[in-house]
């Protein structure tokens, strides 16, 4: 293992740089980015978490919210209404605790891309409702104002998940526990 | 044996127990890939299942919903003294709703003459956008008006029976008189008032308000049996079906 092993950068990670200032100044630089995903790990799972968990207790209402879109029929919005929330949390925690992190990045990525589709759809349409994003879901008449908010904030998140994808883990991911010893043969 | 050889056999060694460290490894991660997803499966599927067994899914503020045959808006059918009561809010629009009613109305209509369950249908629209339910509710609220409660739940009855599909083609207004009249109203006393769409708006939106206001009804339709939301089984035939099945 080299001196940025701990960092888990693979992108930059610097293949053979033989000269010790080139090498340190990398990992300095590694270093940061790699604390930068723990920070879109916490941010963008404990988001999920808290979704997840705000609407596991009432999976009835969760369906509602989802029908509210108007995009799924029926049949389709009551499953994915009753699993997202459980799904929300175990990605949420996924990226919390770093396992898998990249695969949960990914789901992560495209949970927020649909996401971001679907309130566009629905205010495109002039449907007013509210998100569903924590909780709560049917006609809210204040929702237009509300639109370009959640669209930028699930933007926001959309970003962050996809840096942690590129990344990798990053600091404290438990992935390095799990899966450390390729590492240690790919860098023997 | 030559230098050579000692050399190549040790090469050759080396490289199979290479081989072998990164099957081994291969095999690890493997199982550890596996038994990560495992348990996110199984965390998924115990929330799943913790949802649906109903912890505290309750949708409506039960203090606020007033009670069984108490409001200005809800229709009844049956006799107050019945052992049981059920609460329905529903929309016309809603499609769940259709379902429920196709399945259940028959049989729930039969309780109710045989004195086992006191029903209270509360129709009130949904979503504001929802342009046919309110024109529904509003032609609802017309027959009620004057042709009485037994021919506004036939009317009932038959506007989930030709309900449209929720995202259009809708019918034109008018065809809410011919199903007015199919009823049993008369057309000449309807006519005008379902045509004029806004006429009952204040019993409109006064059913709306209560609904979901009061009763903070979030969704349709919302079955209440004796005081506690009723959503037995995986869909609204099926919550139909255990319905009656509880009252029989």
């Amino acid at each position: 293992m080299g001196i940025d092993a701990d960092a888990d950068v693979q992108p930059s990670a610097p293949a053979g740089q033989g000269m010790a200032v080139g090498r340190r100044r990398t990992s300095t630089k590694a270093g940061v980015l790699a604390w930068i995903a723990l920070l879109a790990r916490l941010l963008t799972g404990g988001v999920w978490v808290w979704a997840g968990l705000a609407k596991l207790t009432n999976p009835y209402a969760s369906a509602q919210a989802v029908r509210a879109y108007q995009i799924l029929p029926w049949q389709v919005a009551d499953v994915v209404g009753h699993v997202l929330p459980s799904v929300e949390v175990v990605i949420g925690l996924a990226l919390v605790l770093g396992v898998l992190t990249r695969g949960a990045g990914v789901v992560s990525a495209l949970l927020f891309g649909a996401f971001i589709i679907g309130i566009s759809s629905v205010w495109a349409r002039g449907i007013l409702i509210d998100c569903g994003c924590f909780g709560g879901g049917g006609t809210d008449p204040d929702a237009a104002s509300k639109y370009p908010w959640e669209i930028a904030r699930d933007a926001g998140l959309l970003v962050l998940s996809v840096y942690v994808v590129w990344l990798g883990g990053g600091r404290l991911a438990l992935d390095r526990l799990l899966f450390g010893h390729l590492r240690s043969s790919d860098e023997s | 044996m030559s230098k050579a050889t000692l050399r190549e056999e040790r090469a050759a060694k080396a490289a199979a127990q290479l081989a072998a460290q990164k099957r081994a490894e291969r095999k690890r991660t493997f199982i550890a890939i596996g038994g990560v997803v495992l348990a996110m499966a199984i965390i998924i599927g115990g929330g799943v299942w913790l949802g649906q067994r109903g912890g505290g899914s309750d949708p409506v503020d039960k203090s606020g919903v007033p009670a069984i045959g108490k409001t200005k808006y809800g229709l009844t059918i049956g006799k107050p003294s019945a052992p049981h009561k059920v609460i329905i809010y529903e929309d016309f629009l809603c499609p769940i709703c259709g379902a429920f009613e196709a399945e259940g109305h028959e049989k729930l209509a039969k309780l109710a003459d045989e004195g086992k369950v006191y029903i209270d249908y509360r129709p009130f629209q949904l979503r504001t956008d929802w342009t046919y339910s309110r024109q529904a509710l509003n032609a609802f609220a017309v027959v009620r008006k004057t042709a009485g409660d037994e021919v506004a739940k036939k009317f009932h009855d038959l506007l989930y029976a030709n309900q449209p599909n929720e995202a259009g083609p809708f019918p034109p207004v008018s065809s809410l008189v011919t199903l007015a009249v199919q009823a049993g109203a008369e057309k000449s006393k309807v006519e005008k008032d379902i045509l004029d769409t806004e006429s009952q708006a204040s019993y409109v939106d006064g059913a709306t308000k209560q609904a979901e206001d009061d009763a903070g009804v979030q969704g349709t339709p919302t079955i209440l049996l004796d005081g506690t939301a009723y959503q037995k089984g995986s869909g609204p035939a099926d919550w139909a079906d255990n319905l009656v099945k509880d009252l029989s």
